[in-house]
């Protein structure tokens, strides 16, 4: 019996445009344990992003199966909540709104004062209480993807789906958001499952237990490497240490590796 | 000081000379082109006192100063030089009298008029509108009705009105019908296209969140095709307008096209100026309402 949260067998998604049949992801199997927090990192064109509308359920493999709970992923549901890199959020609602409309699809029976409570609650976790009248377009990137992050948490899915979501934030907000994300993660009463698609290694080091390499054309698993520092973490000395070196260049060389082999291997013109 | 002795004001002065100087004839009523002039320079001061943004104000200005121009070239060519026909191009003081005397009779063939526009334009809203939306949405629909758009939405829905004459059995009822059928088309077109154009992460986003079909066609496609949807309606509004103008022109006994069309048969263009130019205010009147809506509804874009 498999007793992980989500588990991925001999996953393969195949797509034909203009007749041409394209693999973007082949053959991917991996298991990912109840209230972990798994990276997948992989150049652009890895499929890292298509995995993700897999397990949301957005898209469906067209061969192996994908499993949560034991269960085979037939569509979307409450069961997972999802942030994006852009439009997590719906331009004409304000931030309250937009946390209110995506409640009240998991607590349908609730009145709207105790939804009303909930979303008030967790704007304030992210520090968005003032911001709840704002529309996305009045709130910095930043701000977006907190009430992006807040609305995915009220609705307390049991996995948290995360495309990118701070690839389009300033580094110094980057990592105000990390933190937060880590915060309000572990100090969550039932940890929840957590994947989470990035290009950016340090990230991927600071927030995971696990980390999934992938490598582009067809998109395949290349490596998982285990991320052994102790939570909580602390970014500063954390960076300083060996390990986190060693970590570091060995994500490095696997990323790139491939990239450079290509580069290596076919006229570059520049 | 300054801002007092604008381009805007020397026009004011100018013309308002121009009008106190004696009449070729003694019908010109320059007196009611002085009441026009003195009215539109008052606006424009209120506007120089209490408008704060600079810009606004220099805009205000211009169009006054455009205005001014063509009040004295109108005052001078036709009442003081008499250069004109008299019958056909009346003198602004007459048009300004008679326009304030027309008015009760105009408010009348308005009431008569907007029935007709609200009666075919809403129509058009309520049946154009959800049904752009459903179609849009289902994919398979959407390639049906797409290419019959494209054949039935550029006909002239002009062509259509001597035919609905004939099959209806009142004249208000085929009004009503060509002005539904002249706005339904770009509503319709334009939600389509909006419904389809809408951007598919704002969908995926929806999905995510396990929205059922109901709410996703009412509050994530509604609004984001909000947009589109007020292009197509402002178009229809034009639209419905020149087909009301029109049908009344040939069939009806009453409304502001008729009234245009009634007095030119009279060979009496003072009315017929008079009536073109309310039209073109009540036309403003009604864009300008559609357009609050419209920048309240969308308040939420940048």
């Amino acid at each position: 019996m498999d007793m992980s949260k989500i588990s991925l067998k001999n996953v393969t998604l195949q797509y034909t445009d203009n007749n041409t049949a394209y693999t973007a992801i082949k053959d991917v199997s991996f298991h990912v344990g109840e209230g972990e927090f798994i990276s997948i990192i992989g150049p652009s064109g890895c499929g890292k992003s298509t995995l993700l509308s897999l397990f949301a359920g957005l898209n469906f493999p067209t061969d192996g199966n994908i499993l949560i709970d034991g269960k085979e992923v037939t569509g979307t549901g409450t069961d997972r909540g999802v942030v994006f890199q852009h439009y997590s959020l719906f331009p004409w609602m304000t931030a309250k709104k937009n946390m209110v409309f995506g409640i009240k699809q998991v607590l349908k029976d609730k009145s709207r004062k105790e939804i009303d409570a909930i979303a008030d609650e967790y704007l304030e976790l992210v520090g968005l209480k003032d911001f709840k009248d704002k529309y996305p377009s009045q709130l910095s990137g930043g701000m977006q993807q907190r009430v992006a992050i807040a609305r995915a948490l009220a609705m307390n899915p049991g996995v948290l789906l995360m495309d990118e979501p701070f690839g389009a934030i300033d580094a110094k907000n980057r990592v105000v958001l990390q933190e937060l994300l880590l915060k309000l993660w572990e100090g969550g009463s039932q940890k929840k499952t957590v994947i989470f698609i990035t290009h950016d290694i340090d990230e991927a080091i600071l927030l995971s237990d696990r980390i999934i390499v992938m490598t582009a054309g067809p998109g395949t698993v290349k490596k998982e490497i285990k991320v052994p520092f102790k939570r909580p973490r602390d970014r500063s000395s954390l960076v300083r240490s060996a390990e986190y070196s060693e970590l570091r260049n060995k994500l490095i060389s696997l990323f790139y590796d491939d990239l450079l082999q290509k580069i290596g291997g076919e006229e570059v013109v520049l | 000081m300054k801002r007092w002795l604008g381009i805007t004001n020397v026009l004011f002065i100018l013309v308002t000379i121009t009008a106190l100087l004696p009449s070729a004839k003694n019908s010109s009523q320059s007196e009611y082109t002085i009441g026009l002039l003195l009215f539109i320079e008052l606006i424009y001061i209120a506007v120089l006192l209490f408008e704060k943004n600079k810009e606004k104000v220099e805009t205000h200005g211009d169009v006054t100063a455009i205005i001014y121009v063509i009040l004295f070239l109108w005052e001078l060519f036709t009442a003081k030089l008499n250069l004109l026909d008299v019958h056909l191009y009346p003198a602004p003081g007459e048009i300004v009298k008679l326009f304030l005397l027309e008015i009760p009779e105009m408010i009348k063939g308005f009431i008569s008029s907007i029935q007709l526009l609200a009666g075919g334009y809403i129509l058009a809203l309520v049946t154009a509108i959800p049904l752009a939306l459903f179609i849009g949405w289902r994919k398979r629909l959407y390639k049906v009705v797409k290419p019959l758009t494209k054949v039935l939405g550029p006909i002239p829905p002009i062509v259509y009105i001597p035919y609905a004459i004939a099959i209806l059995p009142t004249f208000k009822a085929a009004s009503v019908f060509v002005i539904f059928i002249g706005a339904f088309w770009p509503i319709f077109i334009n939600t389509l296209n909006g419904v389809f154009n809408i951007d598919r992460r704002l969908i995926d986003s929806a999905k995510a969140l396990n929205v059922k079909e109901r709410s996703m066609l009412l509050e994530v496609i509604l609004p984001g095709t909000l947009p589109a949807i007020f292009s197509g309606a402002t178009i229809g509004l034009v639209l419905s307008f020149i087909l009301l103008t029109a049908a009344e022109m040939i069939g009806a006994t009453s409304g502001i096209g008729w009234y245009v069309k009634y007095f030119s048969d009279f060979a009496d263009y003072s009315k017929v100026i008079v009536g073109i130019i309310f039209i073109g205010i009540v036309v403003t009147g009604i864009t300008f309402f559609l357009e609050r809506i419209e920048h309240y509804l969308l308040r939420w874009r940048k």
